[in-house]
């Protein structure tokens, strides 16, 4: 009864609050607009915005030593959460079956197992800093947290069912990323898309100015 | 008609034949080795059955009596009485003393608190602070402290679980739990292992033996009355504890990893081993780490802040650290207050402040 009811209509409602949601955010987002630059631009801000959405992937050698940590740790969690989530066999699959009608090659089981503990060790390691740094602890709200958490069970259940023994284990881990699509829209973990133009336009805005950023 | 019938009579007559036959050889060899072996001494004649057992079981180092084409670890043993013995020793000594030890000290640190309670802070608090550990020192203790516990719960759980859960929760759901179990430990194992390394690194210049050590362990470190021996950044209690998770944790990290990469060859009695160490190492580490929490947490108050906030005070510092106390003062690293936000920032950024609630 349960099962059906989370790979069914529960798995559906999810989506449909997901694919909404994040419309519905970047909708309200680009339709805020913004106030009009009446300076004279000195140049274009195209370049500026391409190079910030590029160029902060990259950390700035200035403050490199203060922010190593959070560095490792974020690229940690970040591509090994990617491989997870876009080249884990049993993720393809179900791409491939239930949503997309096309697959792509999935990487081996050892890389999913490698890419699972540098995600889980990022993950534990930016958690604590949030919590252990006093500024990050200041500026955290419960979002934050329950995000960390909420994508921390998602990844646990996932690696619990990695057996496929047991379809119990599978369907727990389908109602956790249920839960995660429906908190998605409406937490800070749409930074996740968000993150690109808001690079883009903090970039134009400074490369208009002549500043390059 | 008939002759079919016949004919189907004369081959099942001589497939049952010569299946007799084939049962009749070996068991005509084994009767030849008993009339070789002659009467008992007192003139009984010996049972084929029972050298036939024997030499079935292996028993008395006799050589395995099968042969296969098949090649394969154990393929030519017909009943692994090894396997027997071992299974014995897991759930008739592994099991019940790794749960008696766990539980023992759990119930003596009870105990111990009860009677004793909390050490308070000598003198109270200063109100100036010492910073003990720094932010990355404390983030890799809490990531192996999390990882850790996670590997007990789920190692306890694969220990000691159908014993304990099978009859609270059935053995369909204990079934699933052991199923995760497995994953999960098998999955933040190699982690923990990352973890101890780091932790040797990271600690190692600061757990060498150092002066009043000795003196530590002999008056236990002033648990049990008496003024408190002398120490530097570490007593002798803690370097106990991190040599401790050097040793023992290596030892259950490469068990671990003996256990987790089977298909690589290790044969049945290295696998055993592995798994008797790995269980008594890692009841070690549980019953250690109950130790090191009851400190941390109740057992001598001010401790914690030292891994939260990375100060601790300077009283604090003084009773317990004494040499390391005396070593900041006169570096002149003893601090007025604790650094961190200010509180007036603190209250601006409160929940609820409309300039900051986003």
């Amino acid at each position: 009864m349960i099962t059906e009811f989370i790979d069914g209509p529960l798995w559906y409602f999810s989506l449909l609050v997901f694919v909404v949601g994040v419309i519905w955010r970047l909708f309200s987002i680009f339709s805020a607009g913004s106030k009009k630059d009446l300076s004279e631009a000195r140049e274009s801000g195209v370049p500026g915005a391409i190079g910030s959405v590029f160029g902060r992937f990259f950390v700035k050698k200035e403050i490199a030593p203060q922010i190593r940590l959070q560095v490792v740790a974020g690229y940690l969690f970040h591509l090994g959460l990617f491989a997870l989530l876009f080249f884990a066999a049993p993720h393809v699959a179900f791409l491939e079956t239930e949503l997309l009608g096309f697959g792509w090659p999935s990487m081996p089981y050892w890389a999913f197992i490698v890419s699972a503990q540098l995600a889980f060790l990022g993950l534990l390691m930016l958690w604590l800093h949030r919590l252990l740094n006093p500024v990050t602890r200041l500026i955290s709200s419960t979002d934050d947290h329950a995000a960390a958490i909420l994508i921390f069970v998602v990844m646990l259940t996932g690696c619990l069912a990695l057996l496929e023994s047991y379809s119990e284990l599978r369907v727990l881990h389908r109602f956790t990323v249920e839960l995660l699509l429906i908190y998605f829209p409406f937490s800070r973990l749409m930074h996740a898309i968000t993150f690109i133009p808001s690079r883009a336009y903090t970039g134009a805005w400074f490369g208009r100015r002549g500043v390059h950023s | 008609m008939s002759g079919i019938r016949s004919l189907s009579q004369l081959i099942f007559l001589m497939v049952f034949a010569l299946s007799i036959s084939c049962l009749w050889i070996p068991a005509q060899g084994v009767a030849a080795q008993a009339d070789e072996a002659g009467l008992t001494q007192d003139g009984k004649v010996l049972n084929p059955g029972t050298d036939l057992w024997r030499a079935v079981r292996q028993r008395d180092g006799m050589p395995p009596m099968a042969d296969t084409p098949t090649k394969g670890m154990d393929s030519n043993i017909l009943i692994n009485t090894y396997g027997e013995d071992w299974r014995q020793f897991r759930m008739d000594q592994l099991i019940p003393k790794a749960g008696m030890l766990i539980g023992g000290v759990l119930a003596l640190i009870i105990v111990f608190h009860l009677i004793k309670g909390g050490l308070e802070i000598e003198g109270g608090r200063s109100g100036k602070y010492l910073l003990r550990f720094r932010e990355f020192d404390r983030v890799l203790h809490w990531t192996v402290a999390l990882i850790f516990i996670f590997l007990a719960l789920t190692g306890l759980i694969l220990l000691g679980g159908r014993s304990l859960l099978i009859p609270l929760i059935g053995k369909e759901a204990f079934s699933v739990i052991a199923s995760a179990s497995k994953e999960g430990h098998n999955l933040f194992g190699p982690l923990f292992i990352v973890g101890v390394i780091a932790l040797f690194v990271r600690f190692i210049s600061k757990n060498f033996l150092g002066k009043g050590d000795l003196g530590w362990i002999l008056k236990a470190g002033g648990m049990f009355g008496g003024k408190h021996p002398t120490a530097g950044f570490f007593n002798m209690g803690e370097k106990i504890w991190f040599w401790m998770i050097i040793i023992v944790g290596l030892i259950v990290s490469a068990t671990g990893l003996v256990l987790e990469f089977s298909f690589l060859g290790g044969d049945r009695e290295l696998m055993e081993l592995a798994m008797a160490l790995h269980g008594i190492g890692a009841t070690l580490l549980i019953v250690g780490a109950f130790g090191h929490i009851y400190m941390g947490v109740a057992g001598m108050k001010g401790s914690l802040e030292s891994m939260t906030t990375g100060y601790v005070d300077l009283n604090w510092a003084r009773q317990h650290h004494d040499q390391w106390a005396v070593q900041c003062e006169q570096e002149g690293k003893v601090l007025d207050k604790k650094p961190g936000v200010p509180a007036e920032v603190k209250a601006e950024s409160a929940p609820g402040n409309p300039v900051t609630t986003r």
